[in-house]
């Protein structure tokens, strides 16, 4: 059985984890992806270059799912100190 | 996630009545298009299109007027997350975005989607590491939370006075896109039609606060939404034969390198952000659409996309609304949906751009051909032109003139659209930009009222809606006088506010969510650290681009040293004080009602 404190430490941790690696993961992924769009441009994806369409959409399209990710990952983990939290 | 018995549910019908909101506005376009096939005059038909969803803004705000304090200064906490999402995107990317961000675009092609992609970016940052614990924290405005987390009055009113300087920028700037576009459609000059956005503006801020505010800007998101969408897709079509204008724009390059190499327009060297950026006059194309980092150099596109991202994720104005849902797992849930809105928003403007940037080029490049059409309404406008410099006869690329801000309107004039086309795309914009300047005004008016006035009347003589209606009042009439005397750029006033915002608190957030041990005295060092970064940059010509140092860099610098003095603060100054960890670790409680509400129960519950 975990303590109260602990399960409020194991949350905090965890939310801290979940949403450092979130934002870090994103801005790195993007600004990653913005410098390197001139060598990917050589390549071609769906007519557009493909350096130009990952900036202009596809690292959109992987913003909106890393949000929604992170809602339904932060809700669980809510849930879970929540369930702790009403354990006896 | 468990919700609080207590809490009002959000009206199970707003569907069907935006819903029906959303037909009757469809119906109008309809209607007016087909008046002006049966030759009806463009100015009736303007006052149809642009006059009628500012009536409709007005009147669905006074249908949500309340006399309640918390339906006044958090919609009574039953927002639903998409709402929400709806009038988040549209703060974040508003009027200005809508026709400076197109037009950047436009101009700089490539080197201008990082502002688009630091708006999903920043949204989302807000998202993971404020909303949820204000939200918890229930706090009415961005300083109260900050005062209620350090048990401090001067904090609060610091942050107060703090958050004035970059949102009046985002407020004057909204203002000015909205009656901009008036003037340009309806019979009346610019300042005549910037009292009627003002009045349009305070009207809905001061009906019924934050809940008026919310549900006119929602209406404001569907018709900016319509507006740009439309027009677009019937170019889409028109131009690849398919209404997905974002999927299928891709297939125009060929032509459109083809174009600007017949026209002259050669690769750019890179210059200083505050430079490359184009100016609200009429400029040239001065780079090819895919050229990357052409005008813009890498290191100023990470900054300036750096520099957005803080600002977006620690603008006021978004934060201020991190109250109005029935729960933090809501508050969670409208920022994916802000995120999603926001990142369609920014996927349609180089659509829109490239779309806009070949049908004129064609245009342009056919010999012997007599001026186009949308050419000469530029002309007459004063909004394009084109200027044979070299004297050769021929027209290339770097001759032709346009306005940052008109390229959203052009579009549907260059595809030879009806009239009624390009009302609806200036409708649109008008419907964003009124809907974002109410939120500034409502989040300023709002914390004046709340963190300066009511805590310096300690009486509490002056009862507590009629100080916010003076004070948002007050800020409307000063808005409208300032733009009334002074020109400003909407891009360049918008990147300067997301700097200071960034500066200014988006350090003193993450310390006081995230750092236990963050006290008053940090918390006031890194308010004051960042903000006097900014104003240094000001006064040595940063913002206007002609300073040492540019606003973007200047912001990031502002951000690390702000870090830096709040936990020196923290470390050196007086420790925290046990009713600052208590507050501390309520808001790390995701479950439960509201630290403000809670407060207040306990405060009514011996007088009932």
């Amino acid at each position: 059985m975990v303590s109260e404190p602990e399960q409020t430490d194991r949350h905090q941790l965890q939310t801290l984890i979940l949403g450092v690696a979130s934002v870090a993961g994103i801005i790195l992924l993007v600004t990653g992806t913005m410098l390197l769009a001139p060598i990917l441009n050589r390549f071609g994806f769906l007519h557009f270059p493909l350096g130009f369409y990952l900036v202009a959409q596809g690292l959109f399209i992987a913003i909106i799912v890393a949000a929604f990710l992170f809602v339904k990952y932060q809700d669980r983990l809510d849930l879970r100190r929540e369930e702790g939290d009403e354990t006896p | 996630m468990t919700r609080p018995t207590h809490l009002r549910i959000p009206n199970p019908h707003l569907g069907a009545y935006y819903g029906i909101l959303t037909s009757a506005f469809v119906s109008l376009a309809i209607m007016l298009a087909l008046f002006e096939q049966l030759g009806s005059a463009r100015l009736w038909l303007a006052y149809g299109m642009l006059v009628l969803p500012l009536a409709l803004y007005v009147a669905l705000a006074a249908a949500a007027h309340t006399l309640d304090i918390g339906d006044y200064f958090a919609s009574g906490r039953r927002v639903p997350p998409v709402f929400n999402g709806f009038v988040l995107a549209t703060v974040a990317a508003g009027g200005t975005g809508y026709f400076a961000y197109t037009g950047t675009t436009f101009l700089l092609g490539f080197d201008a989607l990082a502002i688009g992609l630091a708006w999903a970016v920043g949204l989302f940052a807000a998202t993971v590491l404020f909303t949820p614990f204000l939200r918890k924290s229930g706090a009415y405005t961005l300083p109260s939370f900050l005062g209620h987390r350090f048990r401090s009055r001067t904090v609060r009113i610091m942050a107060s006075l703090l958050l004035i300087p970059p949102t009046a920028m985002l407020l004057v700037a909204e203002l000015k896109a909205a009656s901009v576009v008036a003037a340009l459609f309806l019979p009346f000059s610019e300042g005549v039609a910037l009292i009627a956005i003002a009045i349009v503006i305070a009207a809905v801020a001061l009906f019924g606060g934050m809940r008026s505010v919310t549900w006119s800007s929602s209406l404001g998101f569907i018709v900016g939404a319509i507006g740009i969408g439309v027009p677009l897709i019937i170019v889409a079509v028109l131009v690849t034969n398919l209404p997905a204008p974002q999927l299928t724009y891709g297939e125009t390059f060929q032509s459109l390198q083809n174009l600007e190499s017949i026209l002259g327009l050669g690769p750019a060297q890179p210059m200083p952000v505050g430079e490359a950026l184009p100016v609200a006059q009429p400029s040239p194309s001065a780079k090819p659409f895919l050229q990357a980092f052409g005008l813009i150099g890498r290191a100023d596109t990470i900054a300036l996309f750096l520099c957005l991202v803080l600002g977006t994720a620690s603008l006021p104005s978004l934060l201020t609304r991190s109250g109005v849902t029935p729960t933090t797992s809501d508050q969670r849930r409208s920022g994916g949906w802000a995120v999603l809105f926001v990142s369609l928003f920014a996927m349609t403007a180089p659509a829109l751009a490239a779309f806009a940037k070949i049908l004129m080029l064609q245009d342009l490049a056919q010999p012997g051909s007599s001026p186009p059409g949308w050419l000469t309404q530029l002309n007459a406008t004063g909004l394009g032109f084109v200027r044979d410099a070299n004297g050769d006869g021929t027209v290339s690329g770097s001759e032709l003139f346009v306005a940052r801000d008109a390229i959203a309107l052009v579009l549907p004039m260059a595809a030879n659209l009806p009239f009624v086309c390009t009302l609806l795309m200036a409708a649109g914009g008008m419907g964003v930009a009124i809907a974002a300047a109410s939120n500034h005004l409502f989040t300023i008016g709002g914390s004046i009222a709340e963190d300066i006035i009511r805590i310096v009347d300690r009486s509490g003589s002056l009862p507590r809606l009629t100080i916010a209606w003076v004070t948002i009042g007050a800020v409307g009439i000063a808005a409208c006088v300032f733009l009334m005397f002074a020109d400003i750029d909407l891009l360049r006033a918008a990147i300067a506010a997301f700097a200071f915002a960034g500066a200014t608190f988006f350090p003193v957030l993450v310390l006081a969510i995230w750092w236990r041990r963050c006290t008053k005295l940090g918390a006031m060092v890194a308010m004051g650290t960042g903000f006097a970064v900014m104003v240094l940059d000001a006064f040595f010509g940063g913002l206007s681009g002609s300073g040492p140092l540019q606003a973007p860099i200047a912001a990031l610098i502002g951000v690390c040293l702000s870090a830096a003095a709040g936990v020196a603060g923290t470390l050196f100054g007086p420790g925290l004080q046990s009713a600052e960890e208590s507050y501390f670790e309520d808001l790390r409680d995701p479950a439960g009602e509201a630290i403000y509400d809670r407060a207040q129960r306990r405060i009514m519950a011996p007088s009932s």
